[in-house]
C-alpha cells in the first residue's frame, strides 16, 4: 500500500464524481444518480480496503510517524525575507484511529444518503454535483492534518449545504439555508483568527534546518517547538491562550451544536430533505466533536484540563435540554432532531471525562449517533414520501399496514435508547463509565443519566403514537418498503446490531489513539510524556 | 535643475509618457476618422499594450525624478519604485479589462458618437492615477488627483442616457471639489509650517520639536478628507453610493477599483515618506510620533467597513449594493495601513490584486445581465441562475470571492489582512473585522438565494453570453479559482512589490 | 503705520477659508456650492503666496498658487458644464432637489 495516495483518492473521489456529472446532461438523470452512487461506492470500498491495511497499533495523534496513510507534499511555498518569514503550507493528510472510524462512517452515510435521493426530481444534475462536493468536504476535514488545509475544508462544506438546504428543502429553506450558514460562519471566523495566531506562535523546523511558522497540527502539538514569546504559546504567561481555547471552541460547539448555539440545527434538519438531513446529522455534526479531539485537545491540554468541568456541564446541558424539548415536539422530524441535540451531548460529556473508556464511548458514540440518526432520519423520510406529513399524532398502527418497515423502526428506536445488545448501548455504557469515574464530574454524570430515561420516554412514546394502536384509516393504502429503501435500511441495520453485540470491532481501532490522546491532554503535553 | 537630470527623470516617467502619448493618439485618430469610431477601442488597446510594456520594464528600477535641486537629488517629485509599479500594473490590467467590458456595454455602444472622448477620458483617468502612485511631492499629488477627478467627473456623467447619469456625475463633483479644496488648503498650510512641499523634506522637518503640533493635525487631517475621498473610507463616502450606481457600469467598475487602488497607494506612500523616521528590521515602522496615524486610520477602518457592510445590507439595486462593498472593502484594506509595518503592505497589495479580480468580474456580470435584463434590481435576478447558469454560477464564484470564504482568492487576501493584524496583536481590531466578514456574507449571499432559491414570478429571460463575453468572464472566473488554491505567485509578487523608497 | 505681515494674510485666508464652508453647507444652488469651492481654494492660494514671500521658502508657493488658478479654472468649466447639463434635464439646479438616487 505504501506510496498510492489512498487519501487523496478517497477525498477527492467525488469531486471527480462532480466533474463527471458537470459534462452529462440535465435530461440524463439516471445516468447523474448511477454516476453518483458508483463514485460513493467506490469511495465505501477504498475506506473499507483502508480499514483491512490499518494497523490497530500505531497510536497517531501527535506522532507523525504513527499516523497511517500519510501523504504531505509542500503546497505553498515563498522563500521569506528579513520581516516575512517563509510561507510554506504542505497538504499532510494522515489517519490514526480517531479519524478512521469518521472516514468509515462517512463513506457509509455518504453512500446510504446517494441512495435516498433517488426521489429528488428537481434539478438533479446541481443537486448531485453540490452532493458530491459536499462529500470532498466532509472527508477532507477528517483526513487533514494542516490546520489551514481542515480548515478549507471545513469551509468548502458550507456553500454546497447552503444550496442542499436552500433549494431542495421545505417551506422554510431560504430561512434554514441562511440561519445555517451564518452560525456556522460566526464559528469558523474565530476558528481563522485562531489559526492564524497558532500559525504565529509555532516553529516547525525543516529538513535543512530552518525554522518557520507552520500550520501543520502535529507540530503545534509540541511545546518545544513554540516560541517563548509567541502570542499563543504555553510559555507565554498572558490568558491569550484562554481566550483562543474559547473562541476555537464555540467554532467546533456551534457545529456539534451545542447548547446555546444549537437553534440553527432544528431548522435546517426540518426544511432540509431526507438525503440532507442524514448527512447533516450522520456526518456534519460530528465534525465539531471531532475537530475538539483532533485539535483544541493535543493543542491546548493544559486549558482543556482546567475546563472539563464546564465542557461536562454543557454535555449534561444537551443531554437533558435536548431530551426535554425532544418529549415537547409534534413534528416527527424535529423531535429526531433534538434527540441529536440530545445524542451529542453523550460525546461532550464522555470526551470531558478525559479517560480512554470517556473518550472512547465519545468517539463510539460519534459513530453510533451517524448511523443510528441516518436511520432515524430515513425512518421519517419514508413515511413523508408516501403521506406528505410528518406529524405525531396524525399516523397510528403503522405496523400494521407496513411490517418490514416497522421492524426497522424497531432496531432504529432500541439503538436510540441504547438497548443492550444495540450499538447505541455500548457507547452511552462507556461514555458513563467514563464521566462516572472521575470525581470532578461525577454529579453531573448521574445527572445526565436521566436522559437515557427520558430519551426511552420520547423514544417508545413515539413508537407508541406512530406504530402502534389502530391504524388510521387515511393511511391504509401506505406500501411497504421497496427495494431500493431495503438497501438503505439492512447495511444500517447491521451495522447496528453488529456493532452492539461485537464492539469490540470498532472499539479496537480507536484505542490506541485514544489512549495516547488522553496520556498527552492528561500529562500536559506529548514532549513531557515522551 | 539642469537639462541632464531632466532627461535621467524623463527615463524613469517612461509609462506616464506612453500614457500621454496614446491619449494624444486617440484624440487625433478621433479628429481625422470622426466618420468611423470602430477602431478607437483598438488604438486604445494598442496604448495600454504599449504602456503596459514600459511598466514590466520598469519593475526593479527605483529613483527619484524631477528633484527641485539638483545637489539634493534624493528628493524628487516622482519617486519610482517596485510599490509603485505595482500599482500601475494593477491600474493597467483593470484598464486593459474595462477597455473589454467597454466593447460589450449597451451603455456605450449608445454613445458610440462620442467614442474618442470616452477613451481620452480613461486615458486621463489612467495618468491621474499613475502619478498619483509615484508622487512624493505635494503639488504633484495635487496635480494627479485633480487629474484623475476631471477626467472621472466627465465620465461618469458620460452617457447621459438616464437622469441618474447627470446626478452622479453633479454629486461627484460637488463632494470631489469640497474635499480636493480642503485638501489643498491642508497642504497650504503644511507649506506654511515647513516651507516645502516635497514629502521628503517634511519628512526631516517634521522630526524638529519646534513645529506646531495643533495646527500640522488640523492640516494633516484635511488632507486625509482628500485621500479619504478617493478611497471613500466613512466618512469621506457620501458620494460613492450615489455615483457608482448612476455611472455607466464600465466606469464604476473603473472608479471602484483602479481609482481606489491609486488612492491607497497614494495614501501609503503620503504616510511612509512622509512621517515613518525608519523601517525596523522585522517589517515594522517607526512612526515620527507627531501624530498618531494609528489612531486614526483604525478609527477610519472600523467606521468605513462597519457602514459599508450593515448599509450594504438593504440595497436592492447591485451596483449600489456592489457600490457599499466596496466601501466596505476599502475597511479592510485600512485594516491592512493601519498596522503600519511591511506586513501590512503586502497584505494590501495581496488583497488588492485579489479584489481587482474578483469585483471586476461581479461588476462585468451585472453589466451583462443589466444589458439584457435592462435592470440591476435584485429582484429582477429571481430564478437567474437556472436560466442562464453560466453567469449564475460566475457570478456565485465572485460573489463568495468577496465574503472571502475559501477555496477562492478572496479568503487569501482576507487571510493576510488578518495575518498582519494578528502578527501586530491587534486582536479586538482583528475580530470586528471578522465580524464584519460574517455580516457581509449576508448580502452576498441574498444575491445568490435571489437567482437560484426564490421562485421566479414571471418566467426569467435566458441570457445567453456571446463567445468573447464568455471568455471575458472565464478570464476572471479561473485566477479567482486559482489563485485561491495556489496563491504563492501573488504572495511572491507583493513581497517583492512592498519596497517603498523612504526613510 | 501699520505694517502689513504673515498673520494678515493668514487672517484673509482663514477668513475665505471660513466663507467657503459656510457657503458650501448653507447653499443648496449648485453654482452657489461650487463658488464656495472656489473661495477655499483661493484662501489656500493666498496661504501659498504668503508663505513663500514671508517664509524664505523660495517660490515654490508662488508657483503651486499658479498651478491651482489653472486648475480651479478647469475645474469651473467641468463643474459648470455639469451643472449646464443637470439643469437641461431638471430644469433646476438645486442639490436637495436632485435625488433620484435613493439612500
Amino acid at each position: 500500500m505504501a506510496g498510492f495516495p489512498i487519501l487523496s483518492l478517497v477525498t477527492f473521489l467525488p469531486v471527480l464524481g462532480m466533474i463527471i456529472i458537470m459534462f452529462l446532461k440535465k435530461e440524463q438523470a439516471l445516468t447523474i444518480k448511477y454516476t453518483t452512487l458508483l463514485i460513493t461506492g467506490i469511495q465505501l470500498v477504498v475506506a473499507v480496503v483502508m480499514l483491512l491495511n490499518f494497523n490497530y497499533n500505531a497510536q497517531g495523534v501527535f506522532q507523525q510517524s504513527s499516523f497511517q496513510f500519510i501523504e504531505k507534499f509542500r503546497w505553498i511555498q515563498v522563500p521569506g525575507v528579513s520581516w516575512l518569514g517563509t510561507v510554506k503550507i504542505d497538504y499532510f493528510l494522515g489517519v490514526d484511529g480517531i479519524s478512521m472510524p469518521m472516514i468509515l462512517l462517512t463513506a457509509i452515510v455518504s453512500f446510504i444518503a446517494t441512495l435516498s435521493s433517488w426521489n429528488i426530481e428537481k434539478s438533479i444534475k446541481g443537486y448531485f454535483a453540490l452532493f458530491l462536493l459536499l462529500d470532498t468536504g466532509m472527508m477532507g476535514v477528517f483526513v487533514s492534518l494542516d490546520f489551514f488545509l481542515f480548515y478549507i475544508f471545513w469551509e468548502l462544506m458550507l456553500l454546497p449545504m447552503y444550496f442542499l438546504i436552500g433549494i431542495w428543502g421545505g417551506p422554510r429553506k431560504e430561512y434554514a439555508a441562511i440561519k445555517f450558514f451564518i452560525y456556522t460562519l460566526f464559528g469558523s471566523v474565530f476558528m481563522l483568527l485562531v489559526m492564524i495566531g497558532l500559525y504565529f506562535s509555532a516553529f516547525e523546523t525543516l529538513a535543512d534546518g530552518t525554522k518557520v511558522h507552520t500550520f501543520n497540527l502535529l507540530a503545534m502539538m509540541d511545546p518545544s517547538n513554540f516560541s517563548a514569546n509567541g502570542i499563543l504559546s504555553p510559555f507565554n504567561p498572558s490568558n491569550l491562550r484562554f481566550i483562543a481555547y474559547i473562541a476555537l471552541f464555540v467554532g467546533f460547539a456551534i457545529k456539534i451544536p451545542m447548547f446555546p448555539f444549537h437553534t440553527w440545527l432544528p431548522d435546517a434538519h426540518v426544511e432540509a430533505p431526507t438525503p440532507i438531513s442524514v448527512i447533516l446529522a450522520g456526518v456534519l455534526l460530528k465534525m465539531g466533536t471531532y475537530g475538539i479531539l483532533r485539535i483544541s485537545y493535543p493543542i491546548f491540554p493544559d486549558i482543556t484540563k482546567q475546563l472539563m468541568w464546564w465542557i461536562a456541564l454543557f454535555g449534561m446541558i444537551n443531554i437533558l435540554y435536548g431530551a426535554f424539548v425532544a418529549l415537547a415536539q409534534k413534528d416527527f422530524k424535529k423531535l429526531i432532531a433534538y434527540s441529536s441535540v440530545s445524542h451529542m451531548g453523550y460525546v461532550l460529556l464522555g470526551m470531558a471525562s478525559l479517560t480512554t473508556a470517556g473518550i472512547s464511548g465519545a468517539v463510539f458514540q460519534m459513530f453510533n449517533h451517524g448511523t443510528i440518526t441516518a436511520m432515524l432520519f430515513l425512518i421519517v423520510g419514508v413515511i413523508y414520501d408516501r403521506a406528505h406529513t410528518r406529524g405525531l399524532d396524525e399516523f397510528g398502527g403503522l405496523a400494521v399496514q407496513m411490517p418490514i418497515y416497522a421492524g426497522f423502526v424497531t432496531v432504529a428506536f432500541f439503538a436510540a435508547i441504547g438497548l443492550p445488545s444495540m450499538s447505541g448501548f455500548v457507547s452511552e455504557a462507556l461514555v458513563f463509565v467514563g464521566s462516572f469515574s472521575v470525581e470532578g464530574i461525577r454529579v453531573l454524570s448521574i445527572l445526565s443519566s436521566l436522559g437515557i430515561l427520558l430519551g426511552a420516554g420520547y423514544m417508545l412514546w413515539t413508537l407508541q403514537r406512530v406504530y402502534l394502536g389502530k391504524l388510521n384509516e387515511k393511511w391504509a393504502n401506505l406500501k411497504d418498503l421497496d427495494v431500493r429503501e431495503y438497501l438503505m435500511f439492512v447495511p444500517l441495520s447491521i451495522i447496528v446490531i453488529f456493532l452492539g453485540v461485537y464492539p469490540s470491532g470498532m472499539l479496537n481501532i480507536m484505542t490506541t489513539s485514544v489512549n495516547t490522546l488522553v496520556n498527552l491532554v492528561n500529562n500536559g503535553f506529548a514532549k513531557v510524556l515522551f | 535643475m539642469d537639462v541632464s537630470n531632466i532627461i535621467e527623470s524623463l527615463k524613469l516617467i517612461k509609462p506616464e509618457i506612453a500614457v500621454s502619448a496614446s491619449l494624444i493618439l486617440v484624440l487625433i485618430f478621433d479628429l481625422i476618422f470622426h466618420k468611423d469610431k470602430k477602431l478607437i477601442p483598438y488604438v486604445a488597446l494598442l496604448g495600454l499594450f504599449a504602456t503596459g510594456y514600459f511598466v514590466i520594464h520598469q519593475f526593479g528600477t527605483t529613483g527619484f525624478g524631477f528633484a527641485t535641486k539638483s545637489t539634493f537629488k534624493a528628493f524628487g517629485m516622482v519617486t519610482v519604485d517596485s510599490f509603485g509599479t505595482f500599482f500601475k500594473l494593477l491600474i493597467l490590467i483593470s484598464a486593459v479589462l474595462v477597455l473589454f467590458f467597454s466593447s460589450f456595454s449597451d451603455e456605450i455602444k449608445k454613445t458610440t458618437d462620442r467614442l474618442g472622448e470616452y477613451y481620452v477620458l480613461i486615458f486621463g483617468m489612467i495618468l491621474g492615477m499613475f502619478l498619483m502612485v509615484s508622487a512624493t511631492d505635494f503639488l504633484l499629488i495635487y496635480l494627479s488627483m485633480e487629474l484623475l477627478s476631471l477626467s472621472s467627473y466627465v465620465l461618469a456623467g458620460f452617457t447621459k442616457l438616464r437622469d441618474r447619469n447627470s446626478e452622479a456625475s453633479l454629486k461627484y463633483v460637488i463632494y470631489g471639489s469640497v474635499s480636493s479644496g480642503l485638501m489643498l488648503f491642508g497642504i497650504s498650510i503644511i507649506y506654511g509650517l515647513t516651507g516645502s512641499t516635497n514629502l521628503y523634506v517634511i519628512n526631516s522637518l517634521i522630526q524638529s520639536p519646534q513645529i506646531n503640533v495643533l495646527a500640522l493635525s488640523f492640516a494633516l487631517i484635511l488632507v486625509m478628507a482628500g485621500m479619504g475621498f478617493k478611497i471613500s473610507a466613512a466618512p469621506f463616502h457620501f458620494w460613492t453610493p450615489d455615483v457608482y450606481e448612476g455611472s455607466p457600469i464600465t466606469i464604476t467598475a473603473f472608479l471602484s477599483v483602479a481609482s481606489k487602488a491609486a488612492g491607497f497607494g497614494l495614501l501609503i506612500r503620503f504616510i511612509k515618506t512622509g512621517f515613518a523616521a525608519m523601517t525596523l528590521n522585522n517589517g515594522y515602522w517607526m512612526l515620527n510620533p507627531i501624530f498618531d496615524w494609528k489612531l486614526i486610520i483604525v478609527i477610519l477602518a472600523i467606521l468605513t467597513m462597519t457602514l459599508g457592510n450593515f448599509s450594504a445590507l438593504w440595497q436592492n439595486n447591485l451596483k449600489r449594493m456592489l457600490a457599499y462593498s466596496s466601501i466596505a472593502h476599502a475597511g479592510y484594506l485600512l485594516l491592512g495601513l493601519a498596522v503600519f509595518s511591511n506586513q501590512g503592505i503586502a497584505a494590501i497589495l495581496i488583497y488588492f490584486f485579489v479584489y481587482m479580480l474578483m469585483n471586476l468580474g461581479a461588476f462585468l456580470i451585472v453589466m451583462l445581465i443589466a444589458d439584457k435584463l435592462g435592470s440591476e434590481d435584485v429582484d429582477d435576478y429571481d430564478g437567474l441562475g437556472y436560466t442562464s447558469p453560466f453567469l449564475g454560477i460566475s457570478l456565485a464564484v465572485f460573489l463568495v470571492s468577496l465574503t472571502g470564504l475559501p477555496p477562492t482568492a478572496g479568503f487569501i487576501g482576507k487571510l493576510y489582512i488578518f495575518s498582519a493584524l494578528i502578527d501586530a496583536k491587534m486582536f479586538v481590531v482583528a475580530v470586528i473585522g471578522v465580524l464584519n466578514s460574517v455580516v457581509s456574507l449576508y448580502y452576498y449571499i441574498r444575491v445568490l438565494k435571489h437567482m437560484y432559491l426564490v421562485k421566479p414570478k414571471i418566467q426569467p429571460v435566458e441570457i445567453i453570453p456571446g463567445l468573447s463575453q464568455k471568455f471575458l468572464v472565464l478570464l476572471l472566473v479561473v485566477p479567482v479559482l486559482f489563485f485561491g488554491i495556489y496563491f504563492s505567485p501573488i504572495v511572491e509578487l507583493a513581497k517583492n512589490c512592498v519596497v517603498l523608497l523612504g526613510f | 503705520m501699520l505694517q502689513v505681515g504673515l498673520t494678515h494674510f493668514l487672517v484673509i485666508g482663514a477668513i475665505l477659508f471660513s466663507l467657503g464652508i459656510y457657503g458650501i453647507i448653507t447653499r443648496k444652488n449648485a453654482v452657489m456650492v461650487l463658488m464656495g469651492v472656489e473661495l477655499i481654494l483661493n484662501a489656500a492660494n493666498i496661504n501659498f503666496v504668503a508663505f513663500s514671500r514671508y517664509g524664505n521658502f523660495g517660490l515654490n508657493g508662488q508657483i503651486a498658487a499658479l498651478f491651482v488658478i489653472v486648475l480651479a479654472a478647469a475645474e469651473a468649466a467641468i463643474a459648470l458644464a455639469i451643472v449646464l447639463n443637470i439643469y437641461k434635464t431638471y430644469s433646476n439646479v438645486n442639490v436637495d432637489e436632485i435625488s433620484n438616487l435613493k439612500e
